[in-house]
């Protein structure tokens, strides 16, 4: 029986008319793709993309300098110096992410006590030379002083499940 | 012995230790703070309740006796119940910033918390908030709102310190831990209150927001202070040395160490750290590559052997040299045929040379202290030169023996002192003598030597204490080894102990003041090498000045017996090579400076007072271009065609010395040949200098410490007299004084003690104030400025 059915395929085309119907469906079907750059996909408020430093609403940076983010980053990304200020409080003197090492984890993320540092929605950067994706804690400051009001509406859609 | 089960562990333990100390030896832990194996029992912070069958409520098992049969469970439900209240308690006042704390990481109230603390606080009040006080440079209490009054602070002071700095004020929630009103924490082992505190309260402040303590990289050492060879962690980041920490050793340290050892890694890289070979080319310094700067030291030296001979080549040496570099020091001194090489840069008195049986040690083991019933300490500032001998001493008069002091200075030991005869140091001597008569006297021995002298009550009654002891000990300070008549001092205290049966030792000025002897960087040689080249010893390298001297981490103006004598042949000789950590004061004086690494960079062997071999590598890479003294030497040796300079590690070095020698078989106090002199009595009038060697100013490293340099006991040094005799001098305490010894004269504030002897100014030496004076004993003029 198969012997006959498979005599049969073989010159009735069978595959093509299988692998045309899938087209067709398709063809047919609404569209998905995406006419990047000028058309965006939707983005979780938990995206995971460009680091950012916050700052509270007086311009005081929000980082402490615990190193939580240091000793857990999986990739070794993130190098943080530290020192007391003249105000006596603790501060990062050196807080730089070599994006070219992070994997996006979050984990730097998930581990500040005090939400300092982030992960904007932001995705579209490059680098033209090495060294142009080492971030130094002024990129990131500025960064999140750019992205506050998006940061800021992230964190507070995503509080209610924390 | 009683048989206690802790949770269904049977364990036997001795009749009235506590239920901790039982579940410590099953090896259960039970989660405490304010526990302490060194201190006394407080039972304040609650955190160790258990559950003991037939006791109707949870007990402290620090404070809970243990009892024959008793059965404790310590996970129970109702313990762990109790645990976990108490620890809510603990949280309801702690600030939780761990993430700004210097102790999250190490902190035993976050490691107890992770197992019994709540996942959230049911406390939503205001928390409590203590302002900070400043109580000195080293140890940080901006946080005390995270103190937990668990009083380990306080009862280390009052318990190990001997002076109780900190205590704990007001009650209930307003209960804070503080000093006196304005005093700052001046012990000499204030930093243990740091290691003490279970959170964050105390900090160090040197340390203070620099790393993270899982950051840091651990490295055994060994102190190169004080003769102790406390044991350290040397906790390292990218290289560079963070902090210190003490590592437990029972026969040495216990757990401390003294804020010297702790602090001092601040001068480890100050900025006039040495890192390049320099040379002086027409009075102007030039940095050069080694092989130029070892070609020009060797020579130089050959040139000086060849045309003055080689006995006009000296070694000095500072007792803070490992082992390894003061072994390769007097090879390549004796190597070159001269004989000229010593440590012992304090010492005025050499005439023990080679009469002794041994290197002069402590004469038991360091333990053994904690263990005597009468001690005789002749000529110590024992606080501040031994920090944590004075510890074991302390302890050891709390447990009932009888301390006895002869010196010329009465500094307070923070401990009751039996009897005490304070002496100008031209009468200590005859003080011994004394004491020697009245025992003989006592103990039927022999007198024979001090018959003439007449026996005061003093002597009398320290006399009578040592003859009342069974274990009894002699110990001569370092002001007794550095004494102009310490050959007469040192043979008197051998008599004494003999008589009464004590043990009789040195207290070691530095790490390696038994090294010394063993490597044989001593004009006699090494112990083993009878044929050794003799030599001069260091005060007569400088009275009669040499051609060229090698100086290995020595600044002569701080580190000799007379700084003076010692600069004016610096200055005049043809060539000083200084081998040297740092750019000091030998950029005046020098040839070439060759930069060599401080202890955290080199591997080497210290040997402590007792004669324990302790060796150790180094924690960090040598900073720039700076290398071992050891290899510095070993290359020199090379350079100069010396024989026998073919190590490769410094173990080979030291092997090749230790080799199939005991080195307890080498350490022995017995002296022979010397005879006693007939005692001369009374002064010779005028004024006699005492001087101390400040505990921060003692070595090099130290003395670049930062922060122990902004402590009371590193304050610029003052003139220290009767108050009687600045009142003959028309002085007031608190004005200024011109101070004269020799060819020099100081300006320092004069200050009014009246329990120093008459007739005697306390001039500490050792301190840039006063390196212009003379020789650390011997007449000194003070007049009015």
């Amino acid at each position: 029986m198969e012997k006959i059915t498979n005599f049969f395929k073989t010159f009735l085309l069978f595959e093509l008319v299988k692998g045309m119907a899938l087209t067709g469906r398709y063809f047919f079907a609404r569209k998905i793709t995406v006419q990047y750059p000028e058309e965006k996909t939707p983005q979780s408020f938990r995206f995971r993309g460009l680091h950012a430093q916050r700052r509270y609403a007086n311009g005081e940076e929000r980082c402490i300098g615990c190193k939580l983010c240091e000793a857990i980053c999986p990739a070794l990304a993130i190098k943080i110096e530290i020192a007391e200020r003249e105000d006596g409080t603790r501060r990062t003197t050196q807080y730089d992410i070599d994006l070219y090492k992070c994997i996006f984890c979050g984990f730097c993320e998930e581990s500040c006590p005090v939400d300092a540092i982030v992960e904007t929605r932001m995705f579209e950067y490059h680098g033209e030379k090495p060294g142009d994706l080492y971030y130094t804690k002024t990129m990131l400051l500025a960064l999140g002083d750019k992205y506050e009001e998006q940061i800021a509406r992230d964190r507070a859609a995503d509080a209610k499940y924390r | 012995m009683i048989n206690v089960e802790i949770d269904g562990k049977l364990v036997e333990t001795e009749r009235g230790s506590t239920v901790m100390d039982a579940a410590h030896k099953a090896g259960v832990h039970i989660p405490h703070f304010c526990y302490h194996k060194k201190l006394s029992i407080a039972a304040n912070c609650r955190m160790c309740l258990v559950e003991v069958e037939k006791a109707p409520k949870p007990l402290p098992a620090c404070a809970t006796p243990a009892a024959d049969g008793m059965k404790v469970h310590t996970h129970s439900e109702m313990a762990v119940k109790a645990q976990k209240g108490v620890m809510e308690f603990l949280l309801i006042n702690h600030p939780l910033d761990c993430p700004i704390c210097d102790q999250g990481g190490e902190c035993m109230l976050q490691d107890v918390a992770m197992g019994y603390g709540g996942t959230a606080s049911r406390y939503s009040e205001e928390k409590r908030i203590v302002m900070h006080k400043d109580i000195g440079a080293l140890i940080s209490t901006v946080e005390m709102s995270r103190c937990i009054q668990c009083t380990r602070c306080v009862r280390f002071g009052q318990e190990i310190a001997g002076m109780m700095e900190l205590g704990m004020a007001f009650r209930g929630e307003h209960a804070e831990i503080m000093s006196f009103v304005d005093s700052s924490v001046d012990s000499e082992l204030s930093g243990n209150m740091i290691d003490l505190c279970p959170v964050g309260a105390l900090t160090s402040k040197p340390f203070r927001y620099t790393a993270r303590n899982w950051e840091l990289s651990r490295r055994k050492s060994v102190s190169p202070h004080d003769g102790l060879g406390s044991n350290l962690a040397v906790q390292v980041k990218n290289n560079k040395v963070m902090r210190v920490l003490p590592v437990e050793n029972e026969a040495i340290n216990e757990c401390w160490i003294s804020d010297k050892d702790r602090f001092s890694y601040e001068g480890l890289n100050p900025p006039e750290r040495l890192t390049k070979p320099m040379l002086k080319q027409d009075n102007k310094w030039l940095e050069v590559e080694w092989p130029v700067a070892l070609e020009y030291v060797a020579h130089g030296l050959r040139q000086i052997a060849h045309n003055h001979g080689a006995e006009q080549i000296a070694a000095l040496a500072t007792p803070h040299s490992t082992l390894e570099e003061l072994y390769l020091l007097q090879k390549l001194v004796r190597g070159l045929g001269s004989g000229n090489v010593d440590f012992r840069l304090r010492q005025s008195d050499f005439s023990l040379d080679g009469k002794q049986a041994g290197a002069p040690w402590l004469g038991m083991p360091v333990a053994d202290i904690n263990t005597r019933d009468r001690l005789l300490i002749v000529g110590s500032f024992l606080r501040k030169d031994h920090p944590l001998l004075a510890q074991r001493v302390r302890q050891a008069v709390k447990s009932g023996a009888q301390a006895n002091i002869v010196h010329a200075s009465d500094d307070d030991l923070l401990m009751p002192v039996a009897n005490k005869a304070i002496v100008a140091p031209g009468e200590l001597v005859n003080m011994l003598a004394q004491i020697l008569k009245a025992l003989a006297a006592q103990k039927q021995g022999s007198a024979q030597g001090v018959e003439n002298v007449t026996v005061g009550s003093e002597a009398a009654a320290i006399a009578r204490s040592l003859a009342s002891g069974e274990r009894a000990a002699v110990l001569l300070g370092n002001f007794a080894q550095q004494h102009p008549q310490a050959t007469q001092i040192a043979l008197l205290a051998e008599r004494i102990a003999g008589l009464c049966g004590a043990k009789f030792g040195f207290l070691g000025e530095a790490a390696n003041s038994v090294g010394g002897y063993l490597a044989g960087a001593v004009p006699f040689g090494p112990a083993n090498e009878k044929q050794a080249k003799q030599g001069m010893n260091a005060a007569q390298m400088v009275a009669s000045p040499r051609k060229a001297y090698l100086l290995l981490n020595v600044e002569p103006e701080l580190d000799m017996q007379n700084p003076q004598q010692a600069m004016t042949a610096m200055y005049a000789a043809d060539m000083v090579v200084a081998l040297s950590a740092y750019k000091h004061h030998a950029t005046n004086y020098a040839d070439v400076l060759l930069p060599i690494a401080p202890f955290t960079e080199t591997s080497g062997t210290f040997v402590n007072t007792e004669g324990r071999v302790q060796s150790f590598k180094g924690a960090v890479k040598p900073l720039g271009e700076a290398r071992p003294a050891w290899k510095v030497l070993r290359v020199l040796g090379n350079v100069l065609d010396v024989q026998g300079f073919e190590y490769d590690t410094s173990e080979e070095v030291r092997d090749a010395m230790l080799s199939g020698q005991n080195v307890a078989d080498k350490l022995n106090n017995h002296i022979e040949g010397v005879a006693l002199q007939a005692v001369a009595g009374g002064n010779s009038g005028g004024l006699q200098r005492v001087a101390d060697v400040p505990i921060y100013s003692a070595d090099a490293v130290v003395r670049r410490a930062a922060s122990l340099q902004k402590t009371r006991d590193a304050a610029t040094p003052c003139v220290t007299m009767r108050g009687s005799e600045l009142q003959k001098l028309g002085v007031q305490s608190g004005d200024a004084v011109r101070v004269t010894q020799g060819n020099a004269s100081v300006r320092l504030t004069a200050l009014a003690d009246d329990s120093l002897p008459a007739g005697v100014a306390r001039v500490a030496a050792g301190h840039p104030a006063t390196a212009e004076l003379g020789a650390m004993f011997g007449s000194i003029t003070v007049e009015r400025a």
